[in-house]
């Protein structure tokens, strides 16, 4: 036992056990209702893929449905922004598969009906080359998500001979260093890879302390759980919000040896890029 | 760590951070971008015009305001924030005339900005400003100032500066190419504010809007053509100047 400072007595945490365990034990067990809360809950943040233009689930994983030899992520508005002008405006690209998935972050509830620019998670590979996919995922997967996310797209035995480059942003103030952080010539990229990428990065890797977080991190995981090669692109800025600055920080990425090929025209990337950012500007007005 | 000492203005954490403060700071930097410049005749304020939507009345959406007839200032930060300060500065510039019969000096204006937004790191229960604010403007002695304050309540004189969204970019633009000759006479001013901007504004003189105070003279807003004829001009001689480099090298 053991009071508090308002006067009230508290049972203290006792590794020995007490008589008490039992009645404590009844009051853990769940209701029904509980269960029924639990389980609706759980579909509800089911992750689930399918098909929007024939509004089919997908039944096996999407790249054992579409095996590809690369495999381009972007997550993040400013990764997605990036690959929609630099890469997408260079091709004709299909939509293969969409992912669905809700969570307290996400502010869509109208789940039905997905645009492009809102659609959560959307994958597309090349007409003209369909070994090559893209993934554009613009919304936040939760933790318990994640697993099923990689599922439903890797599935549970991945091909090993594909190269999967991921694409993502975070803001400075997360970056871990001894120098200064007004020293900081933000946005900057850093590179994480797996043991079996074997090109070199166009930047500088990641340094200790600094880690990972959230999706890119679960992909790079997987990736190097089964020796896929893989490596992870991530842009520090200062700016998390759609910024033309930030996106054009992914460039260097342009010469990589899975984008080389899919980019042709740089300047009328630039162009559509901007366009995209003065939409995007226009719709708030809490900062000037 | 920072979670702990980050909820209330008025808590310190153990290495001396007011994280409120720090973090209003930020939302300073998702302001667009304001240049400042101190001439010898003149003090010109240049920033990246906010894109509006069609129905938007574009008179309403402005960062660069006047503060009295000789003083005028560009925000960057929180739109609403700024017009609280913007408006008791104005209200304090009208009183200080009636009080003292003489308008406020581009010192007293900005340390009374400089005050309040401290004040308001210091009261528990409210929160800093998130604006950093260019204040400009020629006081009775003749002499341009340029001051800059932030959501800590500092303020200091600068021979020129940015603030916003791509600061840092746009001063160090400055750092190289601010120098007597830069800001001999006003054009080359209004120049050299223009071209800081032009390296972070995407979009080129459309997206740019500029101010002039010359000394004795009231506050100028240059309309969009005026603007895009400096910007020809300084496209002139920025190809002018590469010719002449690729003369030498050949």
């Amino acid at each position: 036992m053991a009071a508090t400072f308002f006067g009230e007595v508290v049972r203290t945490p006792c590794r020995a056990g007490t008589e008490d365990e039992e009645e404590q034990e009844e009051g853990r067990r769940e209701t029904p209702e509980d269960k029924e809360v639990r389980r609706q809950l759980a579909r509800k943040r089911e992750v689930r893929l399918f098909r929007r233009q024939t509004k089919t689930t997908l039944e096996v994983s999407l790249l054992e449905k579409h095996p590809c030899s690369k495999f381009i992520i972007a997550i993040g508005n400013n990764a997605v922004a990036f690959l929609s002008s630099f890469v997408m405006n260079s091709g004709a690209w299909e939509e293969v598969g969409c992912a669905k998935l809700w969570n307290e972050w996400c502010r869509t509830t109208d789940t039905a009906h997905l645009s492009p620019a809102e659609a959560f998670c959307v994958f597309y590979h090349l007409k003209s080359n369909p070994s090559v996919m893209l993934c554009q995922c613009s919304c936040y997967v939760a933790e318990d998500q994640q697993y099923q996310w990689l599922e439903k797209v890797f599935g549970s035995c991945p091909r090993k001979n594909m190269q999967v480059t991921i694409l993502t942003c975070r803001h400075v103030t997360d970056y871990k260093t001894s120098e200064s952080t007004s020293s900081l010539h933000t946005p900057f990229l850093k590179a994480l890879k797996t043991q079996n990428f074997k090109e070199p990065p166009f930047c500088s890797l990641l340094e200790q302390p600094n880690i990972v977080h959230d999706l890119p991190a679960a992909v790079l995981s997987y990736c190097q759980v089964w020796r896929i090669p893989a490596v992870l692109y991530l842009c520090y800025t200062d700016v998390m919000k759609l910024d033309l600055i930030t996106v054009e920080a992914f460039k260097p990425v342009l010469s990589s040896r899975s984008l080389k090929c899919l980019v042709k025209n740089i300047p009328q990337s630039t162009e559509i890029l901007k366009k995209l950012m003065t939409a995007n500007e226009i719709q708030s007005n809490i900062y000037t | 760590m920072a979670s702990r000492y980050d909820r209330a203005i008025t808590v310190f954490s153990p290495d001396g951070h007011l994280f409120q403060v720090e973090y209003a700071q930020e939302a300073v930097k998702k302001g667009s971008t304001a240049v400042g410049i101190r001439g010898t005749n003149i003090v010109v304020l240049g920033v990246e015009k906010k894109s509006v939507a069609k129905l938007q009345d574009e008179r309403t959406v402005r960062k660069i305001c006047a503060l009295d007839d000789h003083v005028c200032m560009a925000f960057a930060g929180l739109t609403a924030d700024a017009r609280v300060v913007i408006n008791r500065a104005r209200v304090e510039c009208q009183s200080h005339k009636l009080t003292v019969e003489d308008p406020v000096t581009v010192e007293y204006i900005t340390r009374f900005i400089a005050t309040l937004k401290q004040k308001y790191t210091q009261s528990n229960g409210r929160r800093p400003f998130g604006i950093s604010a260019l204040i400009v403007g020629f006081d009775d002695d003749g002499i341009p100032r340029l001051y800059q304050t932030d959501p800590s309540g500092t303020y200091h004189a600068w021979k020129a500066n940015a603030i916003g969204r791509s600061a840092k970019t746009v001063r160090e633009f400055l750092e190289k190419n601010y120098t007597e000759d830069a800001i001999a006479n006003d054009s080359e001013a209004i120049k050299l504010a223009i071209r800081a901007l032009l390296e972070v504004v995407q979009s080129g003189g459309k997206n740019i809007e500029l101010a002039i105070i010359r000394r004795n003279q009231p506050l100028k807003m240059f309309s969009a053509k005026e603007i895009e004829l400096q910007v020809n001009e300084i496209e002139k001689e920025k190809e002018e100047a590469e010719k002449k480099k690729s003369k030498k090298t050949t």
